[in-house]
């Protein structure tokens, strides 16, 4: 007996991938010789190798995981749904290096690959992780010809009202954030997004084989086997930043995670992480990542902004604001602009020109994943909130962070 | 209590929360532009106090007071400057702040500290302001206008390919007052297609230092790319050639090369199979990715 | 005009030029893009030039032909100082309109989180105080010069004023100034009549037919151009067998309201030519003013990322040869400080099937639907001349028959067709002595000539535009004058018919592309030649 194993529903190897928050998946029977009954029990668990991630089951959408699942599945070829899940903790560090494994009494008849994809600190990556992103990075940017671009054009004076100084700064930079990252997926789909950790020394970001070292003059140096030395925007080769801080420590004035979280249970406050740890993040720099308009020409604008997707992520475990109708989980206040209201679709990838939003809209719809359906082509504000499916499992969007759990 | 009643609490709640953080934010605010604290109570206090900075008119003033004052201590200024700009990324909520922000950065940029000169330059330059642009070009025209070294300037005018740098840029390509105004020098030019022949004649040059020479590469990749394949496939061949230009070259022949182009190229894939093995680290990695990509 | 000046010289030549009437109108001619004066300066310094020239035009005022350069700063101008420039400049037009107030409210929009302080009083200043004026200042003033004009955008001005703590405390001063004015009291049904499509000086549509005949491309056929797939050909290859559509831009441009704005206005045209099924027909293509740097992965990569489609009849091009007889054919409106564009106007140009260009569109607020109907107009001529139906050349058909229809058809309408009517009219003009004229029956032959001539011009003219109301009221007038004739109890019927024939005729000869006669297009189109 044969069986096949669905990873988010789908055969294809892209959808091989998981996160913390369950994935809908499916087995059926291919080829059924042997079994004479209709029905066979078939356990399904998770191999590791050394060191690799590690995932568990469950049979229905809700309820306990497990470290293994048996599931009768009829020989006639209808498939039976069970989900999968990473383990909190045991994220992937090589694509394939956790198998699902189906066996029949004691034999194998069914096994797939996969990864437990989560965005990491970047300060703990191993070294291929780290030479596959940034090998992604530079590849997308390719030398200031390839989709990269929209990224940059996407965060600019002109569009900043789409995106900041109101409650939708956060929903909009985590669509923003999922864009870009399965654009790099793409490309390499082994590779998430990793986090600057900014409230704590991060002295492995800042290096020549990762995101470079800064001269006195504020000018990023990589080493000559890194691909970002090829980086270019606007045009302009290279990449300006010059830390007022010593990068073996975490920039001075910065709010900690614990104060950050600490601002209040209620969005309204919480939001105010715009001005800090956000916006000093941002200004512990002098060069591009220091203003708003050239922001996202430094690569390293994508991490800090990772970690503040994370808070946000945190806080949102930390008090169950998850459900965008509870009052407390976002600021629907009168007078919000337009993209910051619940309800609003959000630029650029609702494709709106010209009135209250910019002119035009770089990048097309947001990025398809093969892993989940959520937030869908057009995202609205509302989406961005239920992240992990807590609220609703076709919210999903196959990202999760590996210090926050699902549930 | 009922739904309708529970979210007008949730809602008044959450604006409590909200006020609460902006009291503390004026409070702040307070603390930091306040002359008789110590400096290192006013700074730890300008970070608190972006969110005030566009509460009122008042709180504005006051900041752009503290930046502009040259009698207040440096470490101040430059506290306040970063927290005028922390505030300035929520766009909509500072449009009432920016004429009187952008005014203030152009008269620090004249200011006598050049910490505070460089910071506010830099942040009016990448505005693409005419103003900065037009001091920074003086400078560079007349170095006893300059506000910045040399090195500075370059950098700072790259944030706008349309500033009339390249003239300035050659100039100091040739006759560079140091190595590191050259470097910069060469990286504005990277833009500058008509620099493609400069970029080739310096990637060739062993005499040159590696670093600009990898600038050159760099440059040429973007604004000749077939030229550089093939010059860099030369380097990778070339058994005298520096590590560092190996590798990078390996790096560029990997990210940049076509799908098929190494695994046809049998002189160059035995060369770079012997350089994974025996090179320097850097130029192994670089190698090993090569291999990787074309299959062996 | 030497193009070398230093900038104080180029300050003290437009304060010279300003200062003397018969020579003011060289400063509207300074203002075009491809003035050698902007020749090899940076994009600062071109924005401090056109700058002093706007301010100078704003202390002896705006012409017409300057108008446009001012309106076209308000709709799609990005620098603060130019913004404020244009918008001090444009209270000097004679009188206010309430055409300008979408184009001020529009620098509104773009220049608003971009507002800082300028200094307007000499050449080259930088404001370093927050006192004095900034663009949004100066487009609120402007607001209160409109006055009641502005009122098709009270709305608009009032949701910015209900907007909290984003306007400073001053800015809102003049705001409130310009609500005032706007509110005014002056009666506003003189005003309702005024729609905020009619532009002085036929600005309403930028665009231009080609008059007399078009110039022939070959000067350019030999040009060579890159695709974005790095295909070479060249301009004969690929413009000529079908009408074109075709847009000049650079990847490096900075201002998102021109090139990013124009080519994902292409986009659109694909869209609006798919689904009239023309995509095959009608070609695209987006030449770059950078070609040096915009090789075909920049290209692909700016048109994909903005929705165009690319394929063997739309592309993207860069030319590698002839460049610079691309432009003087052309007569494109950008500068260059070396290979890199310091200015440029947005510009669309329909070429027809032999590559020669038909029209174009300049500056203000092209709209992609009407690019396309030219393109269509384009394309039936063509058809036209494939079905060997003998075609009007295209300035002719398309400029003067209207004119002559409607004479023809006002002469049809007065001429006295009996002695009835010759009777009615010697009532009329008794006094000028044309009771002298004697009734003579060989006129009528002339009048039916008139006639025929006249519904055959409207005919035409229907055809053009796709508007038959003229033509059918001029028919029923022709059958009625011919009743009033030859049917007896319809004498009476002659009445009718002048009124029907004149109606027709004006009907026919209003432009319905803007709603203003074609004689009003006739005088911008010589104008602009």
């Amino acid at each position: 007996m044969i069986v096949e194993l669905q990873i988010n529903n789908s055969v294809s190897p892209e959808a091989r991938f998981v996160s913390w928050a369950p994935s809908p998946c499916r087995i059926r029977v291919t080829n059924p010789s042997g079994p004479t009954s209709p029905i066979v029990n078939v356990r399904i668990t998770g191999r590791s190798v050394t060191g690799g991630g590690a995932v568990r089951f469950r049979r229905n959408a809700t309820g306990p995981f497990t470290n293994s699942l048996t599931v009768p599945v009829p020989v006639s070829g209808a498939s039976v749904p069970f989900f999968a899940a990473g383990r909190f903790g045991r994220p992937s560090v090589n694509n394939g290096d956790v198998t699902i494994e189906a066996r029949s009494g004691g034999t194998l008849v069914g096994s797939v690959q996969v990864m437990v994809r989560v965005r990491k600190n970047a300060n703990t990556l191993t070294p291929a992780e780290r030479d596959r992103l940034v090998a992604a990075f530079a590849q997308l940017n390719n030398q200031g010809a390839g989709r990269f671009t929209d990224f940059r054009d996407m965060h600019t004076s002109v569009s900043s009202p789409q995106a900041h100084g109101a409650p939708g700064f956060l929903p909009w930079h985590r669509a923003y954030l999922l864009d870009l990252e399965r654009e790099l997926q793409a490309i390499d789909p082994s590779v998430s997004l990793p986090y600057w950790r900014f409230d704590r020394p991060a002295p492995n970001i800042f290096t020549p084989e990762f995101f470079g070292v800064s001269d006195l003059l504020g000018t990023v140096q990589f080493s000559a086997a890194n691909p970002l030395q090829f980086w270019r925007t606007d045009g302009v080769q290279g990449i300006n930043r010059r830390p007022f801080f010593n990068t073996g420590t975490a920039p001075p004035g910065l709010r900690t995670e614990a104060q950050t979280l600490a601002l209040g249970n209620q969005y309204p406050a919480f939001r105010t992480l715009e001005g800090n740890p956000h916006g000093s993040a941002h200004t512990s720099f002098g060069g591009s990542i220091s203003s708003i308009h050239t922001a996202a020409r430094d690569p390293l604008f994508f991490l800090l902004h990772c970690n503040v997707d994370r808070l946000w992520a945190k806080w949102q475990r930390q008090f169950g604001r998850f459900n965008p109708a509870q009052v407390a989980s976002y600021d629907s206040g009168p007078g919000n602009p337009i993209g910051h209201n619940l309800p609003d679709t959000m630029w650029p990838w609702n494709g709106i020109t010209g009135g209250s939003r910019p002119p035009t809209a770089p990048g097309g719809a947001m990025a398809a994943s093969p892993c989940a359906g959520a937030p869908g082509p057009q995202p609205q504000v509302r989406d961005s909130l239920d992240y992990q499916g807590s609220v609703s499992a076709v919210s999903r969007m196959g990202f999760d962070y590996d210090d926050v759990p699902f549930a | 209590m009922t739904k309708k009643r529970k979210r007008t609490k949730s809602s008044k709640s959450a604006r409590k929360g909200a006020s609460a953080v902006t009291r503390s934010a004026r409070g702040a605010l307070s603390v930091a532009t306040n002359a008789r604290k110590t400096v290192k109570q006013r700074v730890a206090a300008m970070a608190e106090a972006p969110t005030a900075v566009y509460a009122d008119d008042a709180s504005l003033q006051a900041m752009l007071g503290v930046l502009r004052n040259r009698d207040e201590p440096v470490k101040v200024r430059l506290a306040a400057l970063q927290a005028l700009q922390a505030s300035s990324f929520s766009v909509v909520a500072f449009e009432s702040c920016r004429g009187d922000y952008i005014a203030a950065l152009r008269a620090v940029a004249q200011d006598p500290d050049p910490e505070l000169r460089q910071r506010a330059l830099g942040l009016l330059a990448r505005e693409k302001d005419g103003f900065a642009q037009k001091k920074l070009l003086e400078g560079l025209r007349d170095p006893s206008k300059a506000l910045v070294p040399p090195e500075k300037a370059l950098q700072l005018l790259s944030y706008d390919v349309h500033a009339e740098a390249y003239p300035l840029a050659r100039a100091i390509v040739s006759k560079p007052p140091n190595a590191t105004a050259k470097r910069e020098a060469l990286r504005l030019l990277g833009a500058d297609a008509a620099s493609a022949p400069l970029f080739e004649k310096i990637l060739r040059d062993k005499d040159e230092p590696p670093e600009i020479r990898q600038i050159s590469a760099a440059a040429l990749q973007a604004l000749k790319p077939q030229k550089l394949q093939a010059l860099a496939r030369e380097i990778v061949l070339d058994t005298s050639e520096q590590d560092d230009i190996q590798a990078t070259s390996l790096t560029a022949l990997t990210q940049f090369g076509g799908d098929k182009m190494g695994a046809d190229d049998e002189a160059l894939l035995k060369r770079v199979d012997r350089l994974s093995g025996t090179a320097s680290t850097k130029v192994k990695q670089s190698a090993r990715r090569f291999l990787t990509k074309y299959g062996r | 005009m030497p193009s070398g000046l230093s900038e104080p010289q180029f300050a003290a030549l437009v304060d010279a030029l300003a200062a003397r009437p018969d020579e003011r109108e060289q400063l509207t001619d300074l203002l075009r893009e491809d003035h050698p004066l902007y020749d090899q300066r940076g994009a600062a310094t071109t924005v401090r030039m056109r700058g002093w020239i706007l301010l100078a035009l704003a202390r002896v005022g705006v012409s017409d032909t300057a108008l446009l350069f001012v309106l076209d700063e308000l709709d799609a101008g990005a620098d603060p100082y130019l913004v404020a420039a244009a918008a001090r400049a444009l209270r000097s037009y004679p009188s206010p309109t309430a055409a300008f107030a979408p184009f001020v409210m529009r620098a509104i929009a773009n220049i608003r989180y971009r507002d800082e302080p300028v200094c307007l009083d000499s050449y080259g200043e930088y404001a370093v105080a927050s006192t004095g004026t900034s663009p949004v200042r100066e487009l609120f003033v402007t607001l209160a010069w409109l006055g009641p004009h502005a009122r098709g955008a009270l709305r608009e001005i009032e949701a910015l004023r209900e907007q909290r703590g984003r306007l400073s405390s001053k800015l809102l001063g003049d705001l409130d100034l310009a609500l005032e004015a706007v509110r005014g009291a002056e009666r506003v049904d003189a005003l309702d009549t005024e729609t905020c499509c009619k532009l002085p000086g036929g600005l309403r549509s930028m665009f231009s037919w080609t008059l007399g005949s078009r110039r022939s491309s070959e000067p350019i056929e030999a040009t060579v151009f890159e695709d974005h797939d790095g295909a070479p050909i060249t301009f004969k290859e690929f413009f000529r067998g079908h009408p074109s559509i075709v847009v000049f831009f650079y990847t490096r441009c900075d201002n998102p309201l021109k090139c990013s704005l124009t080519i994902t206005k292409l986009a659109r045209i694909h869209t609006l030519l798919e689904a009239r099924g023309l995509y095959d027909r009608i070609q695209t293509a987006a030449i770059t003013y950078d070609p040096a740097f915009d090789l075909p992965e920049r290209l692909r990569g700016y048109g994909q990322a903005r929705g165009v489609r690319l394929d063997a009849c739309h592309r993207m091009l860069r030319a590698t040869e002839g460049i610079a007889a691309l432009g003087r054919h052309f007569r494109l409106g950008v500068n260059f400080i070396e290979s890199l564009v310091n200015r440029h106007r947005i510009e669309v140009y329909i070429l027809d099937a032999e590559g020669r260009i038909a029209g174009s569109f300049e500056r203000i607020h092209w709209d992609e639907q009407q690019v396309v109907d030219r393109a269509v107009e384009v394309l039936v001529e063509k058809n036209e001349e494939k079905s060997e139906v003998a075609p009007h050349p295209p300035s002719v058909r398309s400029t003067v028959p209207p004119m002559f229809g409607t004479l023809a058809s006002l002469g049809v309408a007065f001429f006295p067709k009996c002695p009835v009517c010759w009777a009615a009219y010697l009532s009329v003009f008794g006094i000028a002595g044309l009771e002298q004229i004697p009734y003579a029956p060989w006129l009528q032959p002339v009048l039916v000539a008139v006639m025929l001539i006249s519904l055959t011009t409207v005919w035409l003219r229907a055809r053009s535009t796709g508007r038959t109301g003229g033509l059918y009221l001029v028919g029923a007038g022709a059958l009625a004058i011919l009743a009033s004739k030859t049917a007896p109890g319809w004498e009476n019927a002659a009445v009718w018919g002048v009124a029907l024939t004149l109606a027709g005729s004006l009907l026919s000869a209003v432009d319905a592309e803007n709603g203003r006669p074609i004689f009003l297009r006739l005088r911008r189109i010589t104008t602009r030649a």
